[in-house]
């Protein structure tokens, strides 16, 4: 109950929130739970991780919060005022790149501003400012079939940074990069985050990546979801990543993830999952989940 | 090397010259028609009513297009009628234009609109149907709504298929105006050329004008359109 009015006090809160999907695949219609009520307070400036089981639902927890999706049920409100469509403050990085092909590297990190009226010569300045951070000043003028996929996340990392959002909404955008760049980038994103007081929603399968990151982790059930848990993270920022206590607190969490994870394959193998006696399976289970931050 | 056989067989003179001329008659009545300024002047009335025609229908066509890759209830009603209407050959609208509008332009550049709006709005609508869903979300995070949303993110993220949309446009726009200028004999244009061939029955003309209509679709095929298509598969990366 408490939640309920804290929710209009904090910086983000979800009230009751419910979404599911009509499937129409011409031979059948169903109807798909992807979130059961849930209910979320986040305060200004927090760092959240969300960690869930594949088809969990966690995307389109960040879709209704960036207002490209309507929830069927509850409220969501951000600064007391319920989010109805997306808005400049909220800003969405999706796993894919999605840069604009017709544009430069530079048109595409500028358009945001653009749209709200900003004049060229600042534009250009924020744009050189933004791209610097994702190390890519050399490609303003580049297109971006010309990028790998790396350098293509990026570009679009720098577009949303560039808006300067209240609150960064993050759905695995790490998740197609090399290793090395993704440490660059945790390091820039924690170091960005702190500097800016940004709100952060980051959706993650990466149990180190999540520890490392985030001031609570909140851990969400297999489909339809739900959260299951909320976990506070102890550590201060900045943290440093070989850090042992880390290791140990991802080591913890990790077994009741790998509950929700094998929930999951259990629905989909049926009793050969049982019988097997939980035999590791490739992506998402034990190897996966806590290695290669 | 076809103009070789065309002249070695009306060299043969199995026919008479005044029935199947060879290359350098036809070159003859070109070269004329140039040097008097019929030709320039036809080319210019037809281009004119093209472009003005054309332009029209592209505007008509994108915004019938969109109203129907957004809206189920347009894509019902007026989506389905075009639909209907699209196979009805445009130049079967000159003789209502004549009345509606009159004995003038009017009636010729409603056929050549008609001619092509169907086809660009039915390519506009695929097209946009066919736009991967993540430049709209893109778009509408970075907060692009409305009319701009249309002309920055769905315009361009469908131009790679809109174009081949456009360009059939205007081939039926092209077919649309000639048919209407040969029933209309009161007007000028280049199938002009055509009517007062047959009118001296100088079959040299003749070929000099259908020469003539081949050649300014071929070069609007392949020089723009063409052209156009390179630079947009080029520019999006579909294109090595
Ligand atoms: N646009 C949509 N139309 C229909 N069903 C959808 C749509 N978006 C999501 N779903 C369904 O909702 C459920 C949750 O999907 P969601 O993408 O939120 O999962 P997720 O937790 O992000 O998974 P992943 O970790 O694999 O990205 C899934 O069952 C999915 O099939
Ligand atoms: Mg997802």
């Amino acid at each position: 109950m408490l939640e309920r009015y804290a929710a209009f006090f904090m910086k983000i809160g979800f009230l009751e929130v419910s979404k599911s999907f009509i499937q129409d695949n011409n031979a059948e219609i169903k109807v798909v739970q992807a979130l059961l009520p849930l209910s979320l307070s986040v305060s200004e400036g927090e760092f959240i991780c969300i960690i869930g089981p594949s088809g969990c639902g966690k995307s389109t927890l960040l879709n209704l919060l960036a207002g490209l999706e309507k929830p069927d049920t509850g409220r969501i409100l951000v600064d007391g005022v319920t989010v109805n469509g997306p808005g400049s403050e909220r800003i969405l990085v999706f796993q894919e790149p999605g840069l604009m092909p017709w544009m430069t590297v530079a048109h595409n990190v500028e358009y945001g501003w653009k749209l709200q009226g900003v004049p060229a010569a600042e534009r250009c300045e924020r744009v050189k400012k933004y791209l610097k951070m994702v190390h890519l000043s050399q490609y303003a003028g580049t297109l971006p079939h010309q990028l790998s996929g790396g350098m293509k996340q990026r570009v679009s990392i720098a577009r949303a940074l560039a808006l300067e959002p209240k609150v960064l909404l993050m759905d695995e955008p790490f998740s197609a990069l090399d290793a090395q760049t993704r440490d660059i980038l945790h390091d820039e994103l924690q170091r960005i985050w702190q500097e800016t007081g940004t709100t952060i929603l980051f959706v993650t399968h990466n149990i180190r990546e999540a520890v490392y990151l985030a001031d609570r982790i909140v851990i969400m059930t297999a489909a339809p979801g739900s959260i299951k848990n909320v976990v506070h993270v102890p550590f201060a920022h900045p943290r440093k990543k070989s850090s042992t206590e880390l290791s140990a607190f991802s080591a913890i969490l990790h077994d009741e993830i790998k509950q929700e994870v094998d929930k999951v394959a259990a629905k989909e193998l049926g009793r050969e999952w049982l019988a097997d006696n939980k035999p590791p399976i490739p992506g998402e289970t034990s190897a996966d989940v806590g290695a290669g931050i | 090397m076809l103009l070789g056989i065309w002249q070695w067989l009306s060299s043969l003179r199995l026919a008479p010259s005044y029935l199947f001329p060879g290359p350098m008659d036809v070159f003859r009545s070109l070269r004329e028609m140039a040097a008097d300024g019929t030709l320039l002047i036809s080319i210019r009335l037809s281009m004119g009513r093209m472009i003005i025609g054309y332009s029209i229908s592209i505007v008509g066509g994108l915004a019938i297009g969109l109203a129907s890759a957004r809206s189920r209830l347009f894509k019902e009603t007026v989506g389905s009628l075009i639909m209907a209407l699209q196979s009805l050959p445009s130049v079967c609208w000159l003789p209502l234009a004549l009345i509606w509008f009159g004995i003038n332009e009017m009636s010729i550049m409603v056929v050549v609109i008609l001619g092509a709006i169907f086809s660009i709005a039915i390519a506009t609508e695929s097209a946009i149907r066919n736009i991967p869903p993540i430049y709209q979300k893109v778009g509408r995070v970075l907060g692009a709504r409305g009319f701009v949303f249309a002309r920055d993110i769905l315009f361009f993220a469908a131009l790679p298929e809109l174009i081949g949309g456009l360009k059939i446009g205007w081939t039926f726009a092209w077919r649309s105006l000639m048919a209407a200028e040969l029933i209309r004999a009161d007007v000028n244009g280049v199938a002009r050329i055509l009517q007062t061939g047959r009118e001296f029955n100088d079959i040299a003309m003749m070929l000099a004008g259908m020469i003539v209509i081949l050649v300014i679709g071929l070069t609007v095929d392949l020089a723009v359109f063409g052209t156009l298509e390179r630079k947009i598969r080029r520019r999006w990366g579909l294109e090595k």
